[in-house]
């Protein structure tokens, strides 16, 4: 069943793109969409019976050992989710249907890596779906040939680059040590041995995951392939590809191989903090939309990790619950810069203003996700980052938790900077005849917005069917 | 540890190292987008070449082959990608000089 996940997109890609002609190119788009769909049905309803079902020809013929569990449940939700809102707005920001047909593809093997990355208990065939996602990601960046968007996708590539040659040292390392690459393995080797290559290795492995995942000494690329991205693009990668290549790798890494070390703790929670600050703080002096999410980004990644670095469950769950949070929200604020750009042309927040008469869906929804990103209850955003706040005040680190509330009030600060730049103030005499948004890019954001409000106001119900079974991963 | 055995691991080591320095010098002095691609590729080397060193310590050799096979695939397709973008820059810029990558900033 687990195979399904990976192999019936890669079959259909195969299909559609045998006659690449164009009732085929029309056909993608909506095979695209089934994909995802059946997707979030699937991991929404997680029902056993749909999950185990064994299917002994096509195992036997793909031999990559997977595995599912609570933490792999959310991730493919999001997943599912994240894909649909960029594929709509693909549908009326990408106007050429060969390029749309160009983009659809992209996405399906950016989801087939990305779905994966969250099923692996192999460290190498992890590897090889890192970079299945990384190398679509690349060229979906600089899918339009835009000059801005070819800087952006190079300087991707070559820190990405560098960050895969430290896993592949780390993984050469920890197979010269325990002898082979599986999980299960590499943490029995771990728990007999303790010398300083291992120690080397992870230290490689964490920085590696760090670049990628765009923690603050190696943000650099962030910002750049961010804002110089495709509109559908940005939604991608903003709302869920860095977060799964770099911080779900980690928390998964860290939790069924490494283990949690005094040590290694101190550097997360450094990180962490360093992230919230730094993230928050230059996304105030930004004047291009984009680019100011991006750097919002940096810092709602750095709450993920500085939650996860408190080791204690309520810390992991919070991160979780922040990773989903995040890449709704995120996702969501993406898609209304996407509305905008469609409308106006630009991104520069100068040359708007007064938004919200004219686009009162675009403007509505970006209220509410800036409330979510916020942390302003009773929105979702509001759970994740109290259950972070208390675990890290349980858990001692009082000066953390006392960093990560009053990084929340700068987060407030930029993201009502952007609401009184874009959606209120004074319209713009230029700006006087545009119109709504498209109504794929309303329906996504709309689809986004309900998700926010309903699992902020039904939190006890998600935390008790996705959030509290993760407890019985970390305490072994 | 025979004499032999410990040889080759010598030789491979310090192949290994000279590789990854040539690959680093590369990157870091150069301001060629070529250039930098190159010490790309040779970082990778140098990791491939570790890669064969870890199965002949193991004795595991038989893994490490696949391994490196998939190491070497993917390894293109990065470079194919990475080449295709280059030409892109060129095109702009009409050069291939690293420091016209600056237009993105703050």
């Amino acid at each position: 069943m687990l195979s399904l996940l990976i192999l019936v997109p890669l079959i259909g890609i195969v299909i559609l793109n045998l006659s690449a002609r164009a009732p085929a190119r029309r056909l993608a788009f909506w095979f695209a969409l089934l994909i995802f769909i059946s997707q979030i049905l699937l991991a929404a309803c997680r029902h056993p019976v749909l999950w185990n079902v064994e299917m002994k020809q096509i195992d036997t013929f793909f031999k990559v050992s997977l595995s599912m569990d609570q933490i792999s449940f959310i991730m493919l939700l999001c997943i599912g989710i994240v894909s649909i809102a960029s594929l709509l707005v693909a549908r009326h920001t990408i106007y050429d249907e060969k390029e749309l047909f160009k983009f659809v593809n992209l996405l399906i093997i950016t989801s087939i890596g990305m779905n994966g990355i969250v099923l692996v208990k192999d460290i190498f065939t992890l590897y090889i779906f890192l970079e299945i996602t990384a190398l679509a990601s690349f060229v979906l960046i600089a899918l339009e040939k835009d000059r801005n968007a070819i800087e952006g996708s190079f300087k991707y590539l070559i820190l990405s680059a560098i960050a895969t040659i430290m896993l592949l040292t780390s993984i050469a390392l920890l197979f010269m040590v325990s002898g082979s690459t599986s999980f299960e393995a590499i943490r029995q080797a771990l728990n007999l041995a303790n010398n300083n290559i291992i120690l080397f290795a992870i230290g490689l492995f964490v920085c590696g995951l760090a670049i990628k995942g765009g923690l603050v000494p190696f943000h650099a690329w962030v910002p750049d392939a961010y804002s110089s991205a495709p509109a559908a693009v940005s939604v991608l990668l903003g709302g869920i590809v860095t977060k799964t290549v770099g911080i779900y790798t980690l928390i998964r890494l860290l939790i069924a191989v490494f283990g949690f070390d005094p040590s290694l703790k101190t550097i997360l929670l450094a990180l962490g903090a360093l992230s919230i600050v730094f993230g928050a703080l230059a996304a105030i002096g930004q004047n291009d939309m984009k680019r100011m999410l991006a750097y919002s980004s940096i810092s709602q990644v750095g709450y993920i990790i500085l939650g996860f670095g408190c080791g204690t469950f309520l810390g992991i769950a919070g991160a979780i619950f922040h990773i989903f949070n995040h890449s709704i929200f995120k996702s969501l604020l993406f898609v209304n810069s996407a509305a905008v750009e469609t409308r106006l042309g630009t991104t520069d927040m100068n040359k708007m203003g007064g938004l919200s008469s004219k686009m009162p869906i675009t403007g509505t929804t970006s209220v509410i996700g800036m409330l979510s990103a916020a942390g302003v209850p009773p929105l979702a955003g509001f759970w994740s980052k109290l259950m972070i706040i208390v675990a890290l005040w349980q858990s001692g680190s009082k000066t953390y938790s006392f960093i990560a509330i009053m990084a929340s009030v700068i987060t407030l600060a930029y993201l009502l900077i952007m609401q009184r730049k874009v959606f209120f103030g004074k319209l713009s005499i230029e700006n006087e005849n545009i119109d709504e948004a498209r109504i794929g890019i309303s329906t996504a954001s709309i689809m986004l917005a309900v998700i926010i409000i309903g699992s902020g106001v039904f939190f006890p119900l998600v935390f008790n069917k996705f959030i509290a079974p993760i407890q019985e991963l970390i305490i072994r | 540890m025979s004499g032999d055995y410990w040889q080759i691991f010598l030789t491979f080591g310090f192949f290994i190292i000279l590789t990854f320095v040539c690959g680093l010098y590369c990157m870091l002095v150069s301001r060629n987008i070529i250039r930098a691609i190159i010490g790309l590729e040779l970082l990778i080397k140098a990791v491939t070449l570790l890669m064969i060193l870890v199965g002949y310590v193991s004795g595991r050799t038989s893994v490490t082959q696949a391994m490196v096979i998939t190491i070497i695939v993917i390894e293109v397709v990065v470079a194919v990608v990475a080449g295709g973008i280059a030409l892109r820059s060129f095109r702009y810029n009409d050069n291939l000089d690293i420091r016209g990558l600056k237009r993105l900033k703050g």
